[in-house]
């Protein structure tokens, strides 16, 4: 059937259909109108806001951390440029394959174990928080991946500022090191912070890779005030969070952290660590190396307080730890029966030996007994039944106070504590800085122990048999073995203490920021100033009168005056046949006697006090005493007071002189 | 000899009678949407004619020549051809599955040759032309029976299947929306109108329900209706467009200032969310402007419509010019989270070739109605003929 072409009846419906599309096309296009009223006129505001949102970014500048300097401006810790990668992973399309990617077509070393450690970090951090992938790179590897960053989305690379520490400043101890924040730094950041937007701005700034916070030592006490404040740029970026424009005009500058000056002397710690390590002859045979010295050394300013030196050793490179240690390392200085990771002038304690026979020797005359009296040593003692001999079997004959002190005789001391209630000599040993901290700065200060019957009550305070102070117990006491234990600091204290007869406090820092710490000025302390007589006459005769130290004298330049110390770790070894005592060098380093020396100087007029403890190093005459004089001697004529003496100041500068040949004098051990 | 020159010549001043009879508002119209596409792929490309505003001038050119080419061609000529069209179009669409290219979990193109082509764009025009050619030959009181609604059914049910399971959602929805349009203008009855929209909405709740409509179609579907949600996946790209939109305010940045899309926010801005370049740099004033162009065309196409004596060519004409207004309201509507992300471009806006083109050749279908507006009676043959 044909149909008719032209049909009027669907001609007409044909007209009102399109009459109704057409209506329902422009309804919708009204609507389409009014949606873009609806954004661009109504809305407008909000989404400039969005607009702006998305390419105006706040970017954080981190700041540069506070330099430290030693006494005289020596740098000790400060920022060096860093030549780095990082990567953000919200811009990699792939972070794994990125980094995959990064470590064939580059020279940078990109071990899988490390790709690992960044995806597990990418994981635990908001995605557009950049990853360190690695630093400190050297010039060529740094350009090869500048060169390949265009085609690795998400890589970065950029130069920083990392922080390195002079070498051969002996700083770790010091001032410790700086490492990335773990979680606890941050988490403890927020809730030191004021309020929330501090918070959160001081958890984006301990975020940002590269930016560290102090670990250890100084650097960890007075993290807040190196850390400094940081800066912020208003930049344009675009999606890929690449920069187009950055309005530097409106940036608010990173203000570096308040630089520390501390109040040590670089090139004296340098000289110290030095002597430290050398050999002095202590080891002649041994399978533990070559120098298995592990050794420390304080030297103090006893006017100001300032400690000059205060060396470790071995010591390890703080450089390393900042960087982040590898486990192997770690593991190998941890183990090390050297114990490099202790900071030894501090958190080391040791009997003190016959260094703590001056304290015996004070609290003696407090008691009434006078300097001058004499008692007779024939090289034994008995008491409550048994025999206790002095380290000089033949005996020292009748000996004063001047002369226990010169000859370091037992028998006298134990004489004295004969006399002595343990409470007397505990009493002065706290007076002269033992069984305390310091509070340097830089953490780990050990306490030591002062032995007392209230300090015996709560050491056994679970076992009250065993709570009663026994008299033999002051005996070991009175010449520094027993309980008693204390740390080289606490020692050089109290050579200062015994130097002046007052209340030296040591420190570490003598200017924050711009602003020199106020010099304090100490108080005398409690007793009798000429009860400092016959001991200050007793150590200048250990050094000058061929006491036990003579051959650390430093004359004709220097009077030093001094103390030897030679603590027992274990009981008298003896040989099982003969029952001869025997020597240093014939049992294990372990088991050796701790060698000691504490002293100040010049004796007619105290400047510097010093203790020097070399561990298991047999005797303080031969170990601690000749260090402590090479110490000294570098100390002192530094000294302006010496221009004379001083070959720093004649040019001859580095050069060492010998020990003194004073051995064949028939000086004592 | 002279029978045959004077046939030539003859031809010749037809052609060149034909070429003067063009609708020149309507050409005016599409080249100046298309030179606003120009516009807005050298801010695209930071300012460079390449790699989109130059093809993208040289395609429409070309398009343009289709155009002409396909509008001086006797209407009557393309109601012959209407089932072979539909035909060849739907072979090349069961073509795509067998041996055509992958792009985005989807499998929407043939390469033919140098070019690729989307025949589901060939097929919207090529449907409307197989349906109004098929209304032409039906009388008007059977549009509504059984009898006249399996045919016309069929054959849009046919190409919005096979195009729903490449899977392109977008244009299978377009698809069966410019057949049903034609359904209405042919007159089928209210009643049919309505039971439609209901097994329209039902069928898209059934494809949701039986997991017809894949995961990531049915996310952005959902996605629109809560742009808070999932800010960097199904919705990054609607909410950047709408920032893009909303921040270009009354004026606009300016050209080539538009920060969301200079900066990237709005990725691949270059294909479906072109309008938000230019509402963002042109403002309320330039998207008005535009969205202005597009009724013009609609207007125009109206009116040709209207003036048709054919019942083809009205159908044809009115069907291509709905056509193409719902790319663009479902477009600009999905750019400003007003549709779900169904992937439709913004007509001779968007850069891509298929749509340019077969947008164009439905333009000249609707010249060649223009054209050939006052021959009432068409020849016809085929179904219901």
């Amino acid at each position: 059937m044909r149909v008719e072409p032209f049909d009027t009846s669907r001609h007409m419906e044909f007209t009102r259909r399109a009459t109704v599309v057409t209506g329902g096309v422009m309804g919708l296009f009204g609507g389409i109108a009014y949606r873009l009223y609806d954004l661009q006129v109504r809305r407008h505001g909000d989404f400039k806001a969005l607009a702006d949102e998305n390419q105006f970014n706040t970017r954080l500048i981190t700041p540069l951390r506070g330099d430290i300097y030693d006494r005289y401006g020596e740098v000790v810790a400060n920022n060096v440029p860093d030549f780095r990668v990082l990567v953000v992973p919200e811009r990699t399309d792939d972070l794994k394959a990125t980094l995959m990617k990064l470590a064939a077509d580059t020279t940078l070393d990109l071990p899988p174990e490390k790709i690992a450690s960044i995806l597990e970090k990418a994981r635990r951090q908001r995605s557009f928080l950049p990853i360190l992938v690695a630093d400190k790179l050297d010039w060529d590897t740094y350009a090869s991946v500048n060169f390949h960053s265009t085609t690795l989305r998400g890589i970065v690379s950029e130069i920083g500022a990392s922080r390195a520490y002079a070498e051969d400043a002996g700083a770790a101890f010091v001032v410790g090191y700086v490492g990335s924040a773990t979680s606890d730094d941050i988490s403890r950041a927020r809730e030191t912070a004021a309020n929330e937007e501090d918070a959160g701005k001081a958890e984006l700034l301990y975020r940002q890779p590269g930016f560290k916070v102090g670990k250890a030592g100084l650097e960890r006490t007075f993290d807040k005030d190196l850390q400094g404040a940081s800066g912020s740029v208003k930049v344009q970026v675009n999606a890929h969070g690449r920069v187009i424009k950055t309005y530097a005009e409106n940036a608010v500058q990173p203000v570096q952290g308040a630089p520390i000056g501390l109040t040590i002397d670089k090139e004296l710690q340098a000289t110290t660590l030095k002597v430290l390590a050398d050999d002095y002859g202590e080891y002649p045979d041994e399978a533990l190396g070559p120098h298995p010295v592990s050794a420390s050394a304080v030297v103090m300013d006893i006017i100001t307080g300032d400690v000059i030196v205060m060396a470790s050793t071995p010591a390890f490179d703080p450089n390393v730890f900042s960087r982040g240690i590898e486990s192997k390392l770690w593991k190998e200085l941890n183990d090390s029966p050297l114990k490099p990771l202790l900071n030894k002038p501090v958190a080391g304690t040791y009997p003190p030996g016959s260094t703590f026979k001056l304290l015996t020797a004070i609290a003696a005359q407090e008691k009434g007994i006078s300097a001058d009296q004499r008692y007779f040593c024939n090289g034994s003692f008995r008491f409550g039944g048994r025999t206790a001999t002095c380290w000089k079997q033949e005996g020292h004959g009748w000996v004063d106070m001047k002369g226990s002190i010169k000859h370091s005789c037992d028998v006298y001391y134990w004489n004295l504590a004969t006399q002595l209630d343990i409470d007397d000599i505990a009493k002065v040993a706290e007076r002269f800085g033992l069984g305390q901290t310091y509070d340097l700065g830089i953490g780990a200060e050990a306490d030591g122990i002062v032995p007392s019957r209230a300090w015996k009550r709560a050491y056994y305070r679970n076992d009250p048999p065993n709570q009663t102070w026994f008299p033999g117990e002051t005996l070991s006491v009175a010449i520094g073995q027993g309980a008693v234990t204390a740390s080289p600091l606490q020692l050089a204290v109290m050579s200062a203490r015994i130097a002046t007869h007052k209340k030296v406090m040591p420190r570490l820092v003598r200017a924050m920021g711009s602003e020199l710490i106020t010099q304090p000025v100490f108080e005398d302390l409690p007793g009798k100033a000429q009860h400092m007589n016959a001991v200050r006459d007793g150590m200048n005769a250990v050094v000058n009168e061929w006491g036990t130290a003579a051959r650390s004298s430093l004359q004709p330049d220097f009077l030093m005056a001094g103390k030897t110390g030679t603590s027992q770790v274990v009981g008298l070894r003896r040989d099982p046949k003969t029952g001869r005592r025997l020597k240093n060098e014939e049992i294990p380093w372990q088991y050796r006697d701790h060698a000691l020396f504490v002293a100040f100087a010049p004796y007619d007029n105290p400047r510097y006090a010093c203790s020097v403890v070399v561990e298991h190093g047999g005797s303080g005459s031969k170990a601690a005493g000749p260090r402590a004089r090479d110490i000294m001697r570098a100390v002192l004529e530094k000294d302006p007071s010496n221009y004379d003496k001083h070959r720093f100041w004649s040019g001859e500068r580095g050069e060492t002189q010998g020990p003194l040949e004073v051995a064949s004098l028939g000086g004592q051990p | 000899m002279t029978i045959v020159i004077e046939a030539a010549s003859g031809k010749r001043n037809k052609l060149r009678q034909r070429l003067s009879e063009l609708n020149v508002p309507l050409v005016l119209l599409l080249t100046m949407i298309a030179g606003a596409g120009v516009l807005a792929l050298y801010s695209v490309s930071d300012g460079n004619w390449n790699p989109y505003a130059m093809p993208h001038g040289l395609r429409f050119s070309l398009a343009m020549l289709v155009m002409v080419g396909i509008g001086i061609t006797p209407l009557k000529f393309w109601l012959s051809v209407a089932y072979p069209a539909y035909f060849g179009t739907f072979f090349l669409l069961l073509l795509v599955p067998v041996i055509g290219d992958t792009n985005m979990g989807a499998q929407r193109w043939l390469s033919l040759g140098g070019f690729q082509l989307q025949p589901s764009e060939l097929m919207k025009i090529a449907l409307v032309l197989a349906l109004a050619r098929y209304y032409h030959g039906l009388e008007f009181k059977q549009v509504s029976t059984i009898t006249g609604l399996i045919i016309p059914l069929a054959m849009i049910g046919a190409p919005v299947g096979l195009v729903f399971l490449q899977p392109d959602l977008g244009t299978a929805i377009l698809l069966g929306l410019s057949g049903a349009v034609v359904l209405l203008l042919a007159g089928i009855s209210w009643r049919l109108v309505t039971l439609g929209v209901i097994a329209g909405v039902g069928g898209a709740i059934g494809g949701v329900q039986s997991g017809l409509i894949k995961a990531y179609q049915w996310e952005r579907i959902t996605a629109f209706l809560n742009p808070d949600a999932d800010p960097l996946g199904a919705n990054y790209h609607p909410n950047q467009a709408k920032t893009a939109i909303g921040s270009g305010g009354i004026d606009g940045k300016g050209y080539m200032q538009g920060t969301q899309t200079q900066l990237d926010f709005l990725p691949e801005m270059h294909t479906d969310f072109i309008f938000a370049i230019l509402g963002e740099e042109f403002g309320l004033y330039g998207a008005l402007v535009l969205l202005g162009l597009y009724l013009g065309v609609f207007f125009t196409t109206l009116q040709i419509a209207m003036s048709a004596k054919s019942h083809f060519g009205r159908l044809l004409s009115l069907g291509i010019a709905v056509t193409f207004v719902s790319y663009v309201l479902i477009n600009t509507g999905m750019v400003m989270g007003l549709a779900p992300v169904v992937g439709v471009p913004l007509p001779l806006v968007s850069y891509g070739g298929t749509v340019m083109l077969s947008m164009m050749a439905g333009f000249g279908l609707v010249m060649s109605t223009w054209i050939d507006r006052n021959q009432d009676t068409l020849r016809t043959t085929g179904f219901g003929g």
